[in-house]
C-alpha cells in the first residue's frame, strides 16, 4: 500500500487528490497515519509508534487502521504498490 | 512500581479514532452549520447506565413525569379556551396498564377499539359509561359488552348500525350510541375508509336511521380526519363540519346532543422521513390546535348554553416524548461504498415508527468525530434499518445510545421477532424504577405454544 503519487497532505490536516479533484479533513490521527505510510512504515511499525504514544491498546488499534486503510484506500488516495508482487 | 505505571499511563496522549471526510464544497448542510451534538445521559435523575446495568439493554423507559407534564400543557391549552372538555386515552397508543392508569388518574376517559381493549379498560378501573369505543371492528360479543356496561358506541358502518339496532333489540336495553363522521377537512387522502361520509349525506342517513331505533340513544358525534396532522386549520374545517352536523339535529329533531368529538392524530414532535425541517420546530402545539378546534366550535352556530362537550382522542403527541428506547452498540462497520455503519441491538420490531420517523439516536456521552452513518438493528433481515442516515459520532462497541420520542405505538406495536421483546420500566414522580412489563423469556412461549405429539 502507497500514497498515491497525485495525492498531497498538508500538516493542517488537508489532503488533496489531484487525480480526482477530491479534497478532505483527517483529524490529526489520521494526518499521523497518513503521514507514515506515505514513508513507508510497515503495520508494526505504525503499531508500536501509536502504542507508545496514544492511551491505547493494540486490538483497537488494528481495528481502526485497518478500517482506515479501507477507508483510504475507497477515496483512491492509497493505491496497490505493485499488482505482480509474486513475479 | 504501580506508581510507576500509573505516571507512565498519564504521560500518553489521549487517543482520538483516525477519521477522514470528504469535503463536498457547494453542498452546505441544509440545516446551516454543524450544531452541538445533543446528549442523553440520564432520564428523570437516573444515569441510561444504571438502567441499563439493572433491567438490560435493550430497554423501554417511560417516564411517568413527562406524561404528567404533557398532559397537563395539553388540558391547560383546550381548558382555557373552552369550557367543556374531556380527554379520552387513546389505548391503542401505548395500553400498558401501568401508562393508561396515570392517564386515568389525570382524568381521562378510555378511548378502545377492540373488546380486547375494552377489556383491558374495565380492568383498569374505568367505568363503562366513560369508554368510547371506536373501530370498525366490533362484534356481536363486543356490542352486548359495551351495552351491558353503557358505554358509548362510535358507529362505523351501516352494517353495524344494524348489528347494534339488533343486538339492542335482543337485549332489550338502550345503547348509548355516536356515529363516526369522515369529511373533507382539506388532508388528503381523506381517511374515508371509517364512518359515515359527511359530504355525500352518508352520515345524515344514518343520524336519521338512528334517531328513529327504538333502542339507540345518539348522544355524539365523532370524527378522526388522520394522523400526524400538522394544519391544525383542518381541525377547524372538522369542527366546524360536526358543528353544522349537530345543529340540524336540534334543528330536525328538537335535541341537543351531548358531545363531540374530534378524536386525536395531533402531530408528536418526531421528525416525519422527507421532512425538510425537524419536528421540534414545524409541529404545531397544543395552543395551535386548540386555538382552531375551540374558535371554530365557539364561532359557529351553536348557542353558547348549548355547546357540546368537546372530547379528545389524542394519543401520539401526549405519550411519544414520555418513551425512550435504550439500545447497546453491538458492532461498527464499514460498508463498502465507504459509508460507515453501525449494528445496534434494538431493531425494526421494536420501533415500529422509525418506518415513517427518523428518529432522534443519541450518545450518552459526547464523542468525538461525526460522520454520516446508518444504523441498522440486531436482526437478521435487510429491512432492519433503524436510521438510514444519521450524522453520528464514532462509537465503539459496549457504547450505549438513547433513542427518544418512542413513547407512543411502538411497544403496542412491537413485534416478537428473532429474539425475545425487552423490560418496560417506568419512572414514577419519586424517581423509582418498576418494571411495567417483563421481558419475554423461552416460557413466555411455551406457555402459549402446543406441540402435537407423534407416534
Amino acid at each position: 500500500m502507497k500514497i498515491t503519487e497525485e495525492v498531497r497532505i498538508s500538516d493542517n490536516g488537508f489532503v488533496f487528490n489531484s487525480r480526482t479533484g477530491d479534497s478532505f479533513n483527517v483529524n490529526p490521527t489520521g494526518l499521523e497515519l497518513t503521514k507514515l505510510i506515505a514513508q513507508g512504515h510497515d503495520f508494526d511499525t505504525i503499531k508500536s509508534l501509536f502504542l507508545e504514544k496514544y492511551d491505547l491498546d493494540d486490538l483497537t488499534f488494528e481495528k481502526d487502521f485497518y478500517e482506515f486503510c479501507a477507508l483510504i484506500k475507497h477515496h483512491q488516495i492509497t493505491s496497490q504498490e505493485d499488482p505482480l508482487d509474486f513475479k | 512500581m504501580e506508581k510507576f505505571k500509573i505516571l507512565e499511563a498519564m504521560e500518553k496522549i489521549k487517543y482520538e479514532k483516525p477519521s477522514i471526510s470528504k469535503i463536498n464544497a457547494g453542498m452546505p448542510s441544509k440545516f446551516g452549520l454543524p450544531v452541538k451534538q445533543k446528549v442523553i445521559s440520564e432520564i428523570d435523575g437516573i444515569k441510561v447506565s444504571k438502567l441499563i446495568e439493572e433491567y438490560g439493554s435493550p430497554l423501554f423507559v417511560i417516564s411517568e413525569k413527562t406524561i404528567r407534564e404533557v398532559f397537563a400543557d395539553a388540558k391547560r391549552a383546550f381548558e382555557n379556551r373552552y369550557p367543556k372538555v374531556q380527554f379520552a386515552w387513546s389505548y391503542k397508543t401505548n395500553y400498558l396498564d401501568a401508562v393508561c392508569s396515570i392517564y386515568h388518574d389525570e382524568g381521562s376517559w378510555a378511548e378502545v377499539v377492540s373488546g380486547f381493549e375494552f377489556e383491558k379498560a374495565l380492568s383498569n378501573g374505568v367505568s363503562g359509561s366513560q369508554i368510547l369505543f371506536n373501530g370498525p371492528d366490533k362484534s356481536e360479543a363486543d356490542l352486548i359488552m359495551a351495552i351491558e356496561n353503557n358505554a358509548c358506541i362510535h358507529i362505523d358502518h351501516f352494517d353495524e348500525l344494524y348489528l347494534l339496532i339488533e343486538t339492542s333489540r335482543k337485549l332489550q336495553k338502550k345503547a348509548r350510541v355516536a356515529i363516526r363522521v369522515n369529511l373533507d377537512a382539506g388532508v388528503y387522502p381523506i381517511w374515508d375508509r371509517f364512518g359515515f361520509n359527511y359530504e355525500n349525506g352518508d352520515a345524515w342517513n344514518a343520524i336519521n336511521r338512528i334517531m328513529l331505533a327504538e333502542n339507540l340513544d345518539l348522544i355524539g358525534l365523532h370524527t378522526h380526519i388522520g394522523t400526524y396532522i400538522i394544519a391544525q386549520t383542518a381541525y377547524a374545517v372538522a369542527a366546524s363540519k360536526l358543528a353544522n352536523l349537530y345543529m340540524a339535529i336540534h334543528r330536525k329533531f328538537d335535541y341537543w346532543l351531548k358531545y363531540i368529538d374530534l378524536g386525536g392524530g395531533f402531530a408528536s414532535k418526531n421528525t416525519l422521513k422527507g421532512a425538510y425541517m425537524p419536528g421540534n420546530e414545524t409541529c404545531p402545539s397544543f395552543d395551535d390546535y386548540a386555538e382552531a378546534i375551540s374558535n371554530a366550535l365557539i364561532s359557529s352556530e351553536i348557542p353558547h348554553e348549548n355547546l357540546p362537550v368537546l372530547f379528545l382522542e389524542t394519543g401520539r403527541a401526549l405519550i411519544d416524548d414520555a418513551g425512550y428506547l435504550l439500545t447497546t452498540v453491538i458492532a461498527n462497520k464499514r460498508l463498502n461504498s465507504g459509508r460507515r455503519s453501525m449494528v445496534i441491538d434494538a431493531g425494526v420490531n421494536l420501533l415500529f415508527t422509525s418506518f415513517w420517523y427518523n428518529l432522534g439516536v443519541y450518545p450518552t456521552h459526547e464523542l468525538g468525530h461525526a460522520e454520516e452513518s446508518t444504523i441498522y438493528g440486531p436482526l437478521c433481515m435487510n429491512i432492519d434499518v433503524v436510521r438510514d442516515a444519521i450524522v453520528f459520532p464514532q462509537v465503539k462497541t459496549g457504547e450505549q445510545l438513547v433513542i427518544e420520542r418512542v413513547g407512543a405505538y411502538n411497544i403496542t406495536q412491537s413485534m416478537q421477532f428473532i429474539t425475545y421483546r425487552p423490560n418496560v420500566v417506568l419512572i414514577d414522580m419519586e424517581g423509582k424504577t418498576h418494571i411495567i412489563r417483563k421481558k419475554e423469556s423461552l416460557e413466555t412461549f411455551k406457555q402459549a405454544e402446543e406441540n402435537p405429539k407423534r407416534k
